[in-house]
C-alpha cells in the first residue's frame, strides 16, 4: 500500500492520460452511439429514426452480414499467422545459438514498413498479368494449374488480403513471445528434462503455462487489431471484387464517406465496438478457465 | 437545439477534416452574382481535385500571381487531392462542417445538387452571363456540368472527348476490324483472345472505367434520358434498354474482353498494357493525348495506334458523333464567401484562362480560342482535336456522376462480379434494381 501522499501524486499523474483517453476514444464512441439513432447525410437536417438503423443492419442488409463473416475469416487467418507463426518462430529462436538478433530484426522488418508500401508490394506479388512472384513460383514448382489472379478471384481474395496483414505483424508478436520464453527459469526446464520430459511435454507443461499471461495479452492485441483491420484490404481491393473482401471496417468507412450515410455508418461502428468487447471478453473467459 | 445536435454530431467527423479552410462572412443570395462594395484583397482557397502539376493548376497559379500584382494581399491557395474518392470524402466532410472554401470542385452529383438546393453555391449560369462569358463556352461543356433540372452551378475548366484507342497491328493479326456496332465487340474479343492478345486494357481498380461501359448500350438504345430515369427509379435494369446493357456486359465478360485480373489493376497498369502493345484496345479521353499522341509514346507501337469513337448499334437513337465528352470536374463558387473580391478575381481569371489553357495543347471549354498542337505531336493529335468540331448535341454522361453514391458503389461492385461471371445477369438485375429502389428516394426526393 502506498502512503497517502504518493497515492495522490499517482492519481495526479494518471489523470491527464485518462482525460486524453476519454476525449480521444470514449467521446467519439459515445458520439457514434448518439449518431446511430439518426439519419443524417452531413448536410441535411438530422432526423431521429430510433432503432431503425439497427433493424436495417441486423435484418435487411446483406452486405453487412457478408462483411461480418468476412471479418471473422480475416481475423482467423491473421491470428493463425500472427500468433501461431510467432510462437513457432520464437520457440525455434530460443534453441538457436547464433544469429538470433539478425533473425529477430529480419522478422520485425515488415512491421515498420508503411502499410501503403506493403499493399503495393503484395499487389505485385499476387499479379497475374504481368506475372507476379506467387504465380511465377507456382509455375516453377510445377503447380501451374494453381496460377490465378488471386485478387480478382472471389474464392481467394479474402485470404489474399489477410495474409499481408498476418505476415506483417508476425515479427512483432514473435518478439513479445520470445521475450517471455527466454524468461522461463532454466532450473524448471532442466528439472523437467531430468525427469524425462520430452520437448513437447516441456513446451506444453512448463513453457506455455509460464508465458500464459503474455499469451493472453498478445492474443487480445492481435484480435483487436485484426477486428479493426482496414488499410490493407482497402488499399488492395477496396473490398472487391463485389463484396468478397469487404470487412465491417471498410464497409463502415464507405457508408460514411462514400454514401454519406453518417447515421448508419455510426450504427455499424457501434457494432464493431461491441464486437471487440465481446471478443476480448471471450478470450479472457476461455484462457482464464483453462488456467484454473 | 438542432444547432447543438449538429455541432455535437460534427465532432465525430471533424477529426477527418484536416484542412481547415476559410469560412466566415455572411450568408448571401446564390442568385446575387454581382456583389457591390469595395474589393478587399485577401487569401482565398480553392479545394480541387486535379493533377498537382497539371495545366489547370499551373495556369490558375500564374493568373493568381498576375492578379495579386494589382491587388496586393491577394493570394490563391490551391489545395489539391487528385485521388477522386479521397477528394470526395474531404469535400463531403467539409460540407458537413459548413467549412467549404471560396471555390471547390465537384461533379454534378446528387450530393452537389443538395448543396445547390440549400443555396450554398453561386448560380453559375447567372455568374457567367453577368461576366459576359457565357456565350464563349461550348454548350456541351456547360451541359455536362448541369443538374437534371438544367440548372448550372459549376464552371468547367476542361473539355475532353473519350475515344476507344486501338492498335491496328494487333487487330490485323487477329483478323478483325474496327467494330461497326457495339454488339460486334464480344465477337471481336473472342477473335483477339484466340490470337493470344488481351482485347481491352482497363483500370479495374478505380472502378469508373468499367462503369463507362455499362452506360454505352443504354445511351445508344434509349438516349441520355435513360440514366436520368434509372437513378430515380423511373426506369430499371429490367427494362429493355437496361437488359441490353446487362446482357452485353455479361457477354464482354464471357468473351474475356478485359485483361486477366483486371479488377486489381490500376490506371498506369492498364495504360502500360496498351502502350507496350500487349492489349489491343484502351478506352480513355483526350487528357491522355500527351502520352498517346506525341513522341512520348513507345516508338514500337506509335505508328500502329489510332482511335475510333463509340460505335453505334442498330436502331440507335443517338448518332455516331455523340458519345462521352465530359468537361471534367467543375468548379463551384461558395455563396457564403462570395464577395466583390471573389467576383473580380473570377472575372479576371476566367477571361484569361482559355487562351492560356489552349496554348498547352488541351481543348478549352470555350470556343473562342484555338488549341495549339504541340511540336512533338503525332498526326493523331490533330485528328483528335478536330473531332471536337463535329460533335453532336447529345452526350453520354458517366454514370458515376449521376447515380446516388450508395447505388453507384453497389453498381461498381456488382459490375465486376457480372463481368467476371460470378453472378448471372438475372442476379445482377435484381440486386441493382433493389438497390436503386432502396437508395434513390433518399437523394431524389
Amino acid at each position: 500500500m502506498l502512503p497517502n501522499r504518493s497515492r495522490t501524486s499517482v492519481l495526479v499523474f494518471l489523470l491527464p492520460p485518462l482525460l486524453l483517453y476519454c476525449a480521444a476514444v470514449l467521446f467519439p464512441i459515445l458520439q457514434s452511439l448518439f449518431l446511430s439513432f439518426f439519419s443524417w447525410n452531413g448536410i441535411s437536417d438530422m432526423e431521429f429514426v430510433g432503432l431503425a438503423n439497427y433493424v436495417r443492419m441486423l435484418t435487411a442488409d446483406d452486405i453487412f452480414w457478408r462483411s461480418f463473416f468476412n471479418a471473422l475469416i480475416y481475423l482467423a487467418i491473421c491470428l493463425v499467422l500472427q500468433l501461431g507463426g510467432a510462437l513457432v518462430v520464437a520457440s525455434l529462436l530460443t534453441s538457436l545459438r547464433r544469429g538470433r538478433e539478425l533473425i529477430k530484426t529480419l522478422y520485425l522488418l515488415p512491421a515498420v514498413i508503411s502499410t501503403v508500401a506493403i499493399a503495393f508490394l503484395f499487389l505485385r506479388i499476387y499479379s497475374i498479368d504481368p506475372v507476379g512472384l506467387l504465380n511465377q513460383l507456382l509455375h516453377w514448382v510445377g503447380l501451374g494449374s494453381f496460377e490465378r489472379a488471386w485478387l480478382s478471384d472471389v474464392n481467394t481474395v479474402l485470404a489474399a488480403v489477410s495474409a499481408p496483414e498476418g505476415w506483417r505483424f508476425t515479427g512483432l508478436y514473435m518478439l513479445i513471445i520470445y521475450a517471455a520464453l527466454i524468461a522461463v527459469p532454466k532450473e524448471l526446464e532442466e528439472a523437467a528434462v531430468l525427469d524425462g520430459a520430452s520437448k513437447w511435454t516441456l513446451f506444453t507443461k512448463i513453457r506455455f503455462p509460464y508465458i500464459r499471461p503474455v499469451w493472453i495479452t498478445t492474443t487480445i492485441m492481435a484480435t483487436t487489431y485484426g477486428l479493426r483491420g482496414f488499410d490493407i484490404p482497402y488499399l488492395m481491393t477496396n473490398g472487391g471484387p463485389g463484396q468478397s473482401s469487404e470487412l465491417l471496417t471498410t464497409y463502415m468507412y464507405k457508408t460514411a464517406f462514400t454514401s454519406t450515410d453518417f447515421g448508419y455508418a455510426s450504427t455499424i461502428s457501434v457494432f464493431i465496438v461491441i464486437e471487440c468487447l465481446v471478443a476480448v471478453g471471450l478470450i479472457l473467459f476461455m484462457l482464464k478457465r483453462k488456467a484454473d | 437545439m438542432k444547432k447543438l445536435l449538429r455541432a455535437a454530431a460534427l465532432a465525430a467527423v471533424a477529426a477527418l477534416a484536416l484542412t481547415a479552410c476559410g469560412g466566415g462572412g455572411s450568408t448571401s443570395d446564390p442568385a446575387n452574382v454581382s456583389p457591390t462594395g469595395e474589393i478587399k484583397p485577401r487569401e482565398i482557397s480553392w479545394l480541387l481535385s486535379r493533377p498537382a502539376d497539371g495545366a489547370v493548376i499551373n495556369i490558375m497559379k500564374k493568373l493568381a500571381d498576375d492578379y495579386a500584382k494589382d491587388h496586393p494581399g491577394f493570394a490563391l491557395n490551391l489545395i489539391t487531392t487528385p485521388d477522386r474518392p479521397s477528394y470526395i470524402q474531404k469535400l463531403e466532410t467539409l460540407a458537413a462542417a459548413n467549412k467549404l472554401p471560396e471555390l471547390f470542385d465537384t461533379d454534378a452529383t446528387p450530393f452537389a445538387q443538395q448543396l445547390a438546393k440549400q443555396g450554398k453555391m453561386v448560380d453559375a449560369d447567372k455568374l457567367l452571363k453577368s461576366l459576359d462569358l457565357y456565350d464563349d463556352y461550348r454548350p456541351g461543356a456547360l451541359d455536362y456540368q448541369r443538374f437534371d433540372d438544367g440548372s448550372l452551378f459549376m464552371i468547367p475548366f476542361q473539355f475532353e472527348l473519350e475515344f476507344i484507342w486501338y492498335n491496328k497491328a494487333l487487330l490485323e493479326k487477329a483478323g478483325v476490324s474496327v467494330p461497326e456496332s457495339l454488339d460486334d465487340v464480344p465477337a471481336m474479343c473472342t477473335a483477339l483472345r484466340s490470337a493470344g492478345i488481351s482485347p481491352i486494357a482497363i483500370d479495374g481498380q478505380d472502378q469508373w472505367p468499367l462503369e463507362r461501359y455499362v452506360a454505352y448500350q443504354p445511351f445508344r438504345a434509349a438516349g441520355p434520358d435513360f440514366v436520368q430515369k434509372l437513378k430515380k427509379g423511373e426506369a430499371a435494369f429490367s427494362d429493355p434498354a437496361g437488359q441490353k446493357t446487362v446482357q452485353w456486359m455479361a457477354e464482354l465478360g464471357k468473351a474475356k474482353c478485359f485483361q486477366d485480373g483486371f479488377s486489381a489493376q490500376g490506371y498506369s497498369d492498364a495504360q502500360n498494357q496498351f502502350t507496350s502493345g500487349q492489349a489491343a484496345m484502351y478506352n480513355i479521353g483526350t487528357w491522355e493525348l500527351p502520352s498517346l499522341a506525341t513522341d512520348k509514346l513507345n516508338a514500337d507501337v506509335r505508328d500502329d495506334i489510332d482511335f475510333f469513337t463509340l460505335p453505334t448499334t442498330s436502331g440507335s437513337v443517338t448518332a455516331a458523333n455523340e458519345f462521352v465528352s465530359p468537361s471534367g470536374i467543375g468548379m463551384a463558387v461558395n455563396s457564403k464567401t462570395y464577395d466583390p473580391l471573389v467576383s473580380d478575381f473570377l472575372k479576371f481569371a476566367l477571361e484569361k484562362y482559355p487562351a492560356e489553357y489552349a496554348a498547352t495543347g488541351a481543348l478549352s471549354p470555350t470556343t473562342n480560342v484555338q488549341t495549339t498542337v504541340p511540336a512533338n505531336a503525332t498526326p493523331l493529335y490533330k485528328k483528335a482535336l478536330e473531332t471536337a468540331n463535329t460533335l453532336g448535341e447529345k452526350q453520354a454522361m458517366p454514370w458515376d456522376t449521376q447515380l446516388d453514391p450508395t447505388t453507384n458503389g453497389r453498381l461498381q461492385q456488382e459490375l465486376v462480379l457480372l463481368v467476371q461471371g460470378n453472378i448471372t445477369p438475372e442476379q445482377f438485375t435484381k440486386t441493382m434494381d433493389d438497390a436503386i429502389k432502396q437508395n434513390a428516394p433518399k437523394f431524389f426526393k
